[in-house]
């Protein structure tokens, strides 16, 4: 029984972060309708903050983690200036593919610039501590972890539904010609939406970083691969969607891990990747995909 | 049979690409050093898989990513059919379902890979098609993701990182010419068939070209197997030429690399992707001759790992951003010399 309460746990934990990553991901979709491969390198950007912070200023975990939430947060924005703007009315491919290029500039630019190895970032160890939770051992990361979820996805409902920000941005990912023509200015709403994203990304990149205890060019590829699976399966750019995609995602891996024998861990992914796959042959666009109709999209 | 207008110069276009494709082996044989004739055979087996990404990507306009594990597909199950049994009791000793028992001849091999390739294409396109095109794109990574793992995991068969050598070199750059030429015909003559251009109307309007009777997924489902079939064939002459493989090239940086060269010649035509091919082909090397920390008019630039890859990247943000139809964007090459 303690096993099995253990593993659920596990289970929502992982599903925590998955969701937290999808939820990033989830915005800048619904909004613009673009993918953003970007996300994971954002991540990335937020685990070399923390190394120049920790090297440089101080060894403050609080200002570490601070600082890279921080940077995230204006790299988000700056790439939707930089790069996304000019695509921004093209069709989700050219999207998509303009967001590939710039995930590719970054990984290659960190490479160019820091260095091909990981680097260590001791400065989270004390995030991770085994505590006794009603006879389960947990790790105090998982708790801040799904805490955290829960915090963000009750302060992104709030923010969506009570506020005129919010509002504009529902209301964009609808219709956006009107909600222009209501007053309000699209750079910004564009602006805002990366910049929650890349909020989001720092958020996840703590956790990451905290569990990890490095950095390298590619971190950001593995868990945003995840993230995407979540949003597909969900229903891109639904983000009920993008939440129930990552718990799915943590409770099929943590079962694969339970149910695969030893030998196959080197398989876990494929067998979870297979299981999405049969769950997307059921549901093409996802579970909780928005209605679209497709004689409208002129 | 007769062919209709826009078939007939799709015939000339062909005839043209062709010529220069044979022009630049032929350059190549005479003026190449071994080294690079090396580089040329590269070119044209990425020309392979950048022809068949096309037929898919081009047509349905649907991105795939999967493309260089299909490949992969291919060039093992050559490569596993036609090594010697001798060697392979030594490379895998391991080996299921006697795989390491028996020797094929090189074509026998060949067509086997094609087989298998397009059986699995087949299979993972039933899935794939279904999808809106966000969602395809999505699931076609996790399939690179999941057939690369396979290659990793199983390396009782594949030898996962480890190099499988001791296949035979039975292609030269000739044979990859000719091939080149052949593939050129089968995606020009898909794209101008009946089925290329009802997938052509079908991605410029789905509810409209349905409801003209165009069985969208079916035949979304024949380009992605016609597509596999060709990624096969450039997986069976790389592996035929390079007599080593491992299950590295066939992953990301592969992947990434063909999508710009398709991207920057532009999807659409059979024209942008050789295009696209040689000038990226080309390009790359004088960059990663850069990368070295090369001596340049008595500068001595420092070493930059990790410069082509920015390019690259660079290559794709920018033809997105100021021509996202590629280079060549609606025209083929018969468009620029023919009238109208």
């Amino acid at each position: 029984m303690d096993y099995a309460i253990q593993q659920m746990v596990n289970a929502l934990s992982f599903g925590a972060e998955y969701a937290l990553l999808a939820l990033g991901l989830a915005i800048v979709f619904s909004v613009m309708g673009l993918v953003n491969f970007a996300h994971g390198d954002v991540i990335a950007v937020g685990g070399y903050t923390m190394v120049a912070f920790a090297a440089i200023v101080t060894a403050n975990p609080w200002i570490v983690i601070l600082g890279a939430i921080v940077a995230a947060a204006l790299t988000s924005v700056l790439l939707e200036r930089v790069a996304f703007r000019p695509v921004r009315y093209a069709d989700p491919t050219t999207g998509l593919l303009t967001a590939f290029g710039v995930s590719i500039v970054l990984q290659n630019l960190f490479l160019l610039f820091v260095s091909p190895r990981p680097i260590a970032v001791t400065s989270l160890y004390f995030m991770d501590v085994p505590i006794e939770m009603f006879g389960v051992q947990v790790s105090s990361l998982q708790l801040l972890e799904s805490v955290t979820t829960v915090l963000v996805i009750v302060g992104l409902t709030l923010f969506l539904n009570r506020s005129v920000w919010g509002l504009a941005m529902r209301a964009a990912s609808l219709d956006f010609e009107m909600v222009r023509l209501m007053g309000i200015r699209a750079n910004r709403v564009f602006a805002l939406a990366f910049l929650i994203s890349g909020l989001l990304a720092g958020l996840a990149c703590i956790f990451i970083m905290a569990r990890r205890g490095s950095v390298d060019p590619h971190l950001g590829f593995n868990p945003v691969l995840k993230a995407f699976v979540a949003c597909v399966v969900g229903g891109f750019g639904s983000l009920p969607g993008a939440v129930l995609g990552g718990f799915l995602l943590g409770a099929v891996e943590v079962g694969m891990l339970v149910l695969l024998p030893q030998e196959y861990g080197g398989m876990k992914d494929a067998f979870v990747f297979g299981i999405i796959a049969l769950i997307l042959v059921w549901r093409p666009n996802g579970i909780l995909s928005p209605a679209v109709e497709k004689g409208d999209k002129l | 049979m007769t062919l209709a207008r826009h078939q007939k110069r799709g015939l000339i276009g062909a005839a043209l690409l062709s010529l220069i494709l044979i022009a630049i082996g032929v350059l190549a044989a005479w003026f190449g050093s071994r080294y690079q004739l090396r580089l040329v055979y590269g070119a044209y087996v990425n020309l392979l898989v950048v022809l068949g990404l096309q037929v898919f990507m081009g047509n349905a306009r649907v991105t795939n990513l999967s493309h260089s594990a299909f490949m992969g597909i291919g060039a093992y199950a050559a490569a596993i059919c036609v090594t010697p049994a001798a060697t392979k009791a030594i490379s895998l000793p391991d080996a299921p379902w006697g795989l390491a028992a028996f020797t094929l001849d090189p074509l026998t091999s060949a067509i086997i890979a094609i087989v298998i390739t397009a059986a699995i294409a087949a299979l993972v396109g039933l899935f794939i098609v279904r999808m809106t095109a966000i969602g395809a794109t999505i699931a076609s990574l996790a399939v690179l993701v999941i057939i690369h793992s396979i290659f990793l995991f199983r390396t009782d068969i594949f030898k996962g990182n480890q190099a499988f050598f001791g296949i035979p070199q039975v292609f030269s750059l000739t044979s990859i010419v000719v091939l080149s030429v052949v593939v050129v015909l089968i995606a020009r003559g898909f794209r101008e068939s009946h089925w290329g251009i009802q997938l052509r109307a079908s991605a410029d309007d789905e509810t409209g070209a349905a409801a003209m009777g165009v069985n969208v997924v079916r035949l979304r489902l024949v380009a992605w197997v016609l597509s596999g079939i060709i990624l096969a064939l450039a997986g069976i002459a790389y592996a035929y030429y390079l007599g080593t493989i491992s299950a590295r090239p066939f992953y990301f940086n592969h992947v990434f690399l063909t999508l710009a060269m398709l991207i920057l010649g532009g999807m659409r035509t059979v024209t942008g992707a050789v295009l696209g091919t040689f000038l990226i082909s080309f390009g790359l090397e004088v960059v990663r001759w850069l990368e070295t920390g090369p001596v340049v008019a008595g500068v001595d630039l420092p070493e930059a790992l990790g410069l082509s890859g920015v390019v690259l990247g660079l290559v794709i943000v920018l033809t997105m951003t100021l021509r996202p139809q590629g280079v060549m964007g609606d025209r083929e090459i018969e468009d620029i010399i023919l009238r109208r």
